[in-house]
């Protein structure tokens, strides 16, 4: 039986909820404070970053073999392409960058085994345009594959759902 | 209702003085707008879905043409119909879902009943309605649409009886219709399952122009163009054209009648792959049905707009997006990855990940020209006289000509060709003539091209 965690003892037999917390708003802050190298570090190599797109009114895209998603990454190389194109300043969507804040809660730890815990989570992104005085709200849920590695973790894997999805205007890794 | 506008103030299209300009108006004034739903949107064919998306007896989606909401559904017997999604009773949406199965729709306001073929099956407490005379005999069916007809699988719609079939409409632009449908070995085309809807805050139009303009590639995406050099340079990127050496590199466009255009490109070097490419032997099987001609357009960059609410980009993905203007300066998109029929795995997982790359708010590309539009937007606001932004092209004196349409055997109204910095702009002509034409009431006049 997987444990889940509880008010008095947040953690499951080897992984401690506090950890994971911590590597989840730590990720959260980069993004917020556009610190996005450093973001990237906390994933793997071949890490996984997938964002579907819905299928209908209920049930998400499962196989993005053969349905469309928003985001599916299979490398950090590309989420470095990414990055690199909105530091260059060369994209439009940065001109001028939206200020974004990340709030995160609600982590429900599943663990795998010794080294690996998976990490379910609800998050919004209050985006604010400076260019356009608009601000809007993106929200959804995480699901984060955490891999431990000497003390601390890294993303093996994360899905990123957006209940919202008409999207306006522009949405990339920064605002989700 | 008379257009606010004279005609020469919205569009001034003078041909012989080789002028042509767009007012800033038609993109930011609300009555123009309104004249746009009215006689536009609600007035000629619109794109309305794929039969793909509706295989089976009793499949449906919903949809809209211009402001109203429609429901497109196959009957017991596998026809299609377009119907207002509006109860007959007090006017509710019958069916309030994007997609799904279902025999019976029953309006939940009342309790009223439709079948699959649009027809009122019941009334509820019918016979204790203490209903008028004549009531049995009025009409309480769903309003059907007053055409709707489908060329190689695309449906449209039209709110007006008054438009030639189909067929006529589209005109030579069917010849890129099939150029994308033919890629499927039985001959069909589907959405990849995957909805993609967003807005932006600019009028429709941007769209309309951006899909045929080449002339802001290499400046608006200038980040996605690093990104391709950059996977060239590392070797991840795999181009593939069926050119042959003596071939003129450019870009041109054609122009056919009611609105349509199409501009292409001719690359002796490509650098990114195509999902057509990738399986060698869907790509003998496409070549042996179509032959080579048809095969090296297949392969070139082509981006088709058929008047006035449907773009298919077919590039290293292909893209089927529509467009619902929801105000002057607000407009819905739903873009779909669009695929042949029963290409190879491999080929599919190619054509996703292109189409995820490049395309929706969420691509490498298509961000940019969502955020550029509400940049355009704020700067059409200001009273700066007309724009120059029609006019590449119009010297026709400078341009290079080739066999292009002889060879595909068309006929378009007109074409244009260039190098590969020519980024021509007389291919939103034709669109812009036939707006002027419904906003004028659809009165004929002599297309002066
Ligand atoms: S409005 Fe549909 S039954 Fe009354
Ligand atoms: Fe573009």
């Amino acid at each position: 039986m997987l444990d889940r965690g509880s008010p008095d003892r947040p953690s499951t037999a080897s992984h401690c909820l506090a950890d994971v917390e911590r590597l989840l708003f730590v990720e959260a802050q980069h993004l917020d404070d556009k610190t996005w190298e450093t973001w990237a570090d906390l994933y793997l190599d071949d890490a996984h970053y997938w964002v579907p797109s819905w299928l209908d009114e209920y049930e998400l895209v499962a196989d993005p073999d053969t349905q469309v998603s928003y985001i599916y990454h299979t490398s950090r190389a590309q989420l470095r392409e990414r990055i690199g194109r909105i530091q260059s300043r060369k994209s439009i969507t940065a001109l001028p960058l939206p200020r974004t804040l990340h709030v995160i809660s609600n982590i429900v730890l599943t663990e795998r085994d010794e080294l690996s815990v998976d990490a379910r989570s609800s998050w919004t992104t209050h985006v604010f345009d400076p260019r356009t005085r608009r601000q809007h709200l993106h929200f959804g849920t995480y699901e984060h594959r955490l891999v431990r590695n000497a003390d601390s973790y890294r993303i093996a894997r994360k899905k990123i759902v957006i209940m919202n999805d008409c999207i306006p205007t522009v949405v990339d890794f920064y605002s989700i | 209702m008379n257009i606010h506008h004279p005609r020469e103030r919205l569009i001034d299209d003078r041909p012989s003085d080789k002028a042509f300009h767009v007012s800033r108006d038609a993109f930011t004034d609300p009555d123009v707008f309104e004249l746009e739903m009215t006689r536009v949107f609600e007035a000629t064919w619109s794109f309305v879905g794929l039969e793909t998306q509706i295989p089976r007896p009793h499949d449906y989606i919903t949809t809209f043409i211009g402001r109203q909401p429609v429901l497109l559904m196959r009957d017991g017997e596998g026809r299609i119909g377009c119907f207002l999604n509006t109860c007959r009773h007090r006017a509710t949406m019958v069916c309030p879902f994007k997609r799904g199965r279902q025999k019976f729709h029953v309006c939940r306001y009342h309790g009223w009943a439709y079948d699959s073929a649009g027809r009122n099956t019941a009334v509820t407490d019918k016979a204790d309605g203490q209903y008028p005379a004549g009531f049995d005999q009025a009409d309480r069916n769903l309003l059907p649409v007053a055409r709707l007809e489908s060329y190689r699988g695309l449906i449209f719609a039209s709110l007006s009886a008054d438009v030639p079939s189909l067929y006529d409409y589209l005109d030579d632009a069917r010849t890129f219709i099939d150029l994308v449908a033919d890629q499927s070995p039985v001959g069909q085309l589907e959405f990849v399952p995957g909805d993609i809807t967003y807005t932006f805050d600019a009028n429709w139009k941007l769209q309309f122009e951006n899909g045929l303009d080449y002339y802001h590639f290499n400046s608006t995406h200038s980040s996605y163009v690093d990104i391709l050099a950059q996977r060239a340079r590392s070797g991840d990127a795999t181009g593939f054209t069926t050119e042959l050496a003596d071939e003129v590199e450019g870009q041109g466009s054609f122009n056919f009648r009611n609105g349509h255009a199409v501009n292409w490109s001719i690359k002796k070097q490509v650098r990114y792959g195509r999902a057509l490419a990738s399986d060698p032997a869907g790509l003998a099987e496409v070549r042996s049905r179509v032959g080579d001609i048809r095969l090296k357009w297949m392969l070139r960059q082509r981006n088709l707009t058929i008047f006035p609410n449907l773009q298919i980009i077919d590039i290293s993905s292909a893209q089927l997006r529509t467009w619902r203007p929801l105000a002057v300066d607000k407009t819905e998109m739903t873009s779909h990855c669009l695929a042949p029929v029963g290409e190879s795995a491999e080929a599919r997982r190619f054509r996703i990940r292109a189409y995820e790359d490049f395309f929706n708010p969420s691509g490498l590309a298509t961000s940019d020209d969502n955020v550029m539009y509400e940049f355009c937007q704020t700067g059409y606001a200001a009273r700066a006289g007309h724009t120059l932004g029609h006019l590449r092209g119009l010297d026709r004196g400078q341009g290079t000509r080739g066999d292009h349409a002889r060879e595909l055997g068309i006929a378009p109204i007109d074409d244009a060709f260039g190098g590969s910095g020519f980024g021509g702009e007389t291919n939103f002509h034709p669109g812009y003539r036939e707006w002027r034409r419904l906003l004028e009431g659809g009165a004929m006049e002599a297309a002066d091209a």
